[in-house]
């Protein structure tokens, strides 16, 4: 797949409505009218659109998932792999299993009222998993299942940088894969590779699927991997943060490699340049067919969409480089 | 802050003699004019092969001269077509007017009597006479050339019969004997034949003037363009007629000949001839080519046929068999050469980036200033001219305070004083103006891209100064000419120092230089006195920015890729440079003086760990360049730069730079001028202006170079 066609750029993140969050990062809807969001280790909460958010809950790591039963129950991931289940309330449930050995909890899922499953992407929170994806050829994402009697179960390792998990039409759990731009399944089989942007997490709809994308894909990541000798010199004597990767932020600076095709005109990247951030959510219908997108596109600033939810007919995302939850809607293939 | 360096205590600065790649020397092959010619050389190299081996005593000297005998009128009828065909058009009565002209020759010589020069002048008018028909058809009033020309064809056909039909008789009777006749017919000098010598002089004649002279230039700008050729002034209808009485004039030559070497004529006399002549010119152009005068191939092409021809038919081949081989033979030839040319420019882009190993020094001298240690000082610059301007790379101020630059457009802009705001048009170059300097005289001398070193006055007169230098005794390609004036400055003694960045790639593919990383650029002179431009040293690492020392006794010179600042003694060029300063952090572009005894080097763009690190692997970017689209090609971050301010012994003392997003991000020039910096950035359309508080508020660059004035 390639940024062309339904996929083709547009700019209706640049022009969505923006709700300034200080570091946003996770979404979930309650009972199907309060939205949650995650800002730093806070969780916050709005009824309506416009309104200003409330405190909902507060915790001693950040936060780097939400997720709702049907029931109102709500999950949230932790930046140190530990995890707490509140009732809408934000009070403690207590019962819960506590993981153990997650690196993190990337996204999570209830199953049913009694279970959730959790995303571990294999990395720990301060490891940059944008610089390092490209780079690291190891499997470490897990997917493990929590219950409310305490038991635990692993149902996926050896993924690699599982990002978001969704259960598609039969009820099956998916799993979006960061670097390897896929949806596959628990089994490891690919459901649908190719997306041309590194995935965040995947959100069922009611016509298919929301694919938050972290950044796009770029030829040069994607040439340089086969330089290996490079790579290893790269991976040892350079901060990561200066490495070759996509990126969140599309900032400017003295120490980061560019692209040829982005180098400043009258002071503006153009629209057009190459990039290694981006915003980008893609709909697809429920065979992960591309049905829409909106992008925020290399002279934008509300990259790196890392989680995106449906509510009351629109599309809300965050974008993690402009520290924004968006809303806006976009006009989608005719089927 | 006036600081002493010693020179000789610099460390010496490499400069290969000379870059010895093979894959260079393909690229420069491969771009070289004469590759085109490759193939029809190669495919008559072997027909000659084949024609040696298989025919005993075929290239013997007295075989040589009988085939040089009868190649004459053959080969001027080729160049003839290749006139015609260059202006665009084509010309199938050359047959016609060949036979025609001969039974002229021959009417004039043996019925009417004539003496033999008024017989040539005849001959040549009777061909002129049938081009001038056909350029006035076909040429000004706009007939088709093909039909034009196949009309012509038929019809001077129809009169050659009906004429030789009845004067065959009585000129085949004929007694009349005349020394020139014969002499012109036959006589040999230096062993070959007239009409050899006549065929060699008429090409170097067409070779001239195609290359010299403004009617040839004319003729290949209307075959190569027609409209592009009306728009740039060329008379085109002119033209093309002029070119077809060029076309006759020489077919009624080459019949003159032929008559005065057969005494005779026949029915058959040039028939069939336009499709030999096309078939040469068409192997030796490798095509049907407008717009192309190649002389030398196009007489390989018709060499290769008429040997090949001559060959097969001495060999007692039937003639159809001939035929039809030479149309397999010349198929052969076009496909494998069509193939080359198409397949040509690929191998060529392919080949033409020959990346190096270039290992850094490590950036020094920058404790506590680098861009994330200190604040912007550049954000507190007012914006001058903003989106009025494009792309003022150099700017420079006048004793009045007056701000000029070069714009994208070819123009060189004046900001007029004091507040910069009333922007006019001083001279209108054409190429790409970069660096900017004064003259004692107050004149503005301009490096210009593409074009080389000007001269401009404030009123607007440009003239050119130099735009080549000597050859390089080993380089493949011609690099006389100045392909990338980048940055000057001018000694006490008027002598002006500039720079070429890049031989290899122009203005708008030079960022190409920094991934091959070779030493491609030259510093050179020019003196005014003398008007004489010299290579003072060539193979430097893209030198850009060219400053006189304040005691006027050395050159400073930005090695762009390499982040270093090079340093020439005036008195001993040719010791070669010494590094000044290197580790720099960014790329330098020009260097200027500072009112404290200092310079100022503008940064055009930054350094960073993963280019330094790709620096190291060539393979890896002749790689990328291959599989990676362009606009995807890892790059020097050239979307922020700054100011370096060091003192005169070359200790970088401040640094200047705008917010990460400011409007000051790529700075490739600055000049301080009673107490303020000017800063100019080649793809930013506005100029900076900083008040500095530490500078002298009278000091101005005019008389730091001239004094008082």
């Amino acid at each position: 797949m390639t940024l062309e066609g339904v996929l083709g750029p547009n700019t209706v993140i640049d022009d969505a409505e923006g709700l300034k969050v200080e570091a946003p990062q996770a979404l979930c809807v309650v009972d199907g009218s309060r939205l949650l969001i995650s800002s730093g280790n806070a969780v916050l909460a709005i009824s309506r659109w416009g309104d200003q958010p409330q405190p909902w809950c507060v915790f001693d790591q950040p936060v780097t998932a939400l997720s709702a039963s049907p029931a109102g129950t709500v999950g949230i991931g932790l930046a140190d792999g530990s995890f707490s289940v509140r009732d809408r309330a934000g009070s403690v449930l207590a019962g819960w299993g506590r993981p153990e050995s997650l690196a993190s909890v990337t996204d999570c899922l209830f199953v049913s009222e009694d279970e959730i499953a959790l995303v571990d992407s294999g990395y720990r929170a301060g490891e940059d998993i944008l610089s390092r994806a490209p780079w690291d050829e190891t499997g470490r994402g897990q997917v493990v299942m929590i219950n409310r009697n305490g038991a635990m179960r692993r149902l996926a390792a050896g993924l690699h940088c599982p990002m978001g998990l969704a259960r598609d039409a039969d009820g099956e759990l998916i799993v979006s894969l960061l670097e390897r731009a896929a949806i596959v399944d628990l089994a490891g089989k690919v459901r649908q590779p190719g997306f041309p942007a590194y995935l965040g997490r995947v959100r069922a709809t009611e016509s298919g699927y929301l694919l938050s994308c972290l950044s796009r894909r770029d030829p040069l990541i994607e040439f340089l991997k086969t330089e290996a000798e490079f790579v290893a010199e790269m991976k040892a004597t350079i901060d990561p943060r200066h490495w070759i990767s996509p990126r969140a932020h599309p900032e400017f600076s003295h120490d980061f490699p560019i692209e040829l095709g982005a180098t400043r005109l009258f002071g503006e990247i153009k629209p057009w340049a190459p990039s290694f951030s981006y915003g980008l959510v893609i709909a697809t219908d429920t065979a992960f067919i591309p049905t829409g997108s909106a992008h925020s596109r290399a002279n934008g600033a509300r990259h790196a969409i890392s989680d995106t939810v449906e509510w009351n007919g629109d599309v809300i995302a965050v974008s993690r480089a402009s520290g924004e939850v968006l809303r806006f809607s976009f006009a989608r293939e005719a089927a | 802050m006036s600081v002493d360096f010693k020179f000789a205590s610099l460390r010496k600065q490499p400069v290969p003699r000379f870059m010895l790649s093979p894959r260079r020397i393909l690229a420069d092959v491969l771009s070289s004019g004469w590759v085109e010619s490759m193939i029809p050389f190669l495919a008559f190299i072997c027909v000659v092969v084949g024609v040696a081996v298989t025919t005993q005593d075929y290239f013997v000297a007295s075989n040589l001269r009988n085939l040089a005998q009868y190649s004459a009128d053959g080969g001027l009828i080729v160049l003839a077509m290749l006139i015609v065909v260059a202006v665009g058009g084509i010309d199938l009565s050359v047959g016609s007017n060949f036979a025609m002209s001969a039974f002229v020759a021959l009417f004039c010589f043996h019925i009417l009597q004539l003496p033999v020069p008024v017989v040539l002048v005849a001959s040549l008018g009777c061909g002129a006479v049938i081009g001038a028909t056909n350029g006035l058809l076909a040429g000004l009033i706009g007939c088709g050339a093909l039909l034009t020309t196949l009309a012509t064809m038929i019809t001077v056909r129809g009169i050659f019969t009906l004429s030789s039909q009845a004067q065959m008789v009585e000129i085949s009777t004929s007694a009349r004997i005349d020394d020139l006749w014969d002499w012109i017919g036959f006589e040999k000098i230096l062993t070959m034949p007239i009409g050899f010598w006549v065929l060699l002089a008429v090409a170097i004649l067409i070779f001239v003037m195609f290359r010299q002279s403004a009617f040839g230039w004319h003729v290949l700008a209307v075959g190569g363009n027609r409209k592009a050729a009306r728009h740039g002034g060329i008379r085109v209808k002119v033209t093309v007629f002029l070119s077809y009485v060029l076309t006759g004039l020489i077919v009624g030559l080459s019949g003159f000949l032929f008559a005065a070497r057969q005494n005779s004529i026949s029915a058959d006399t040039g028939i069939g001839m336009e499709f030999f002549v096309l078939t040469a010119l068409v192997v030796g152009l490798g095509g049907f080519v407008p717009g192309r005068g190649a002389v030398v191939p196009v007489l390989i092409g018709f060499a290769t046929i008429y040997i090949f021809n001559n060959a097969m038919i001495n060999s007692g081949f039937r003639g159809d068999f001939v035929q039809l081989c030479m149309g397999a033979i010349i198929i052969l030839i076009l496909a494998i050469d069509v193939k080359f040319r198409k397949n040509r420019h690929r191998l060529l882009a392919s080949t033409y980036l020959d990346p190096v190993k270039v290992t850094l020094a490590p950036t020094r001298g920058m404790a506590g200033l680098m861009p994330h240690e200190i604040a912007p000082k550049l954000a507190l610059a007012r914006i001058l001219g903003a989106g009025q301007l494009d792309g003022p790379e150099d700017v420079i101020l006048d004793r009045d305070g007056n701000l000029y630059c070069g714009n994208r457009d070819g123009r060189i802009l004046k900001l007029s004083g004091p507040d910069h705001s009333d922007i006019s048009v001083v001279a209108k170059i054409g190429g790409r103006p970069l660096g900017l300097a004064f003259d004692p005289e107050g004149r503005m001398v301009a490096c210009v891209a593409g074009m080389g070193l000007l001269r401009v006055t404030l009123d607007g007169a440009v003239e050119l100064l130099t735009d080549q230098t000597g050859r390089s005794l080993l380089s493949v390609q011609d690099d006389t000419s100045i392909r990338m004036a980048d940055d000057l400055d001018i000694a006490p003694d008027g002598t002006i120092y500039f720079t070429d960045a890049t031989k290899r790639y122009d203005i708008d593919n030079w960022g190409l230089d920094l991934l091959e990383g070779r030493p491609n650029g030259r510093l050179l002179s020019y003196d005014p006195r003398t008007r004489k431009t010299r290579t003072v040293c060539d193979n430097l690492v893209f030198p850009n920015g060219v400053c006189i020392t304040h005691d006027g006794k050395y050159l400073l010179v930005a090695s762009t890729w390499s982040c270093s600042i090079l340093i020439f003694d005036l008195a001993d060029l040719a010791a070669g440079p010494r590094i000044f300063l290197d580790g720099l952090p960014g790329y330098p572009d020009n260097i200027n003086r500072s009112s404290d005894g200092g310079y100022w080097i503008a940064l055009a763009g930054m350094r960073n760990a993963i280019l330094d690190q790709a620096m190291k692997y060539p393979g890896l970017r002749q790689r990328m360049t291959k599989r990676v689209p362009p606009t995807n090609w890892l790059f020097g971050n050239l979307n922020i730069g700054g100011v370096l301010k060091i003192d005169g012994s070359g200790r970088i003392v401040d640094a200047l730079w705008d917010a990460p997003d400011g409007p000051l991000y790529m700075i490739t020039s600055m000049r301080e001028h009673e107490g303020a910096l000017y800063l100019g950035g080649v793809t930013n359309d506005k100029i900076g202006r900083l008040q500095l508080a530490y500078a002298d508020r009278q000091w101005t660059s005019q008389q730091s170079y001239w004094g008082k004035g």
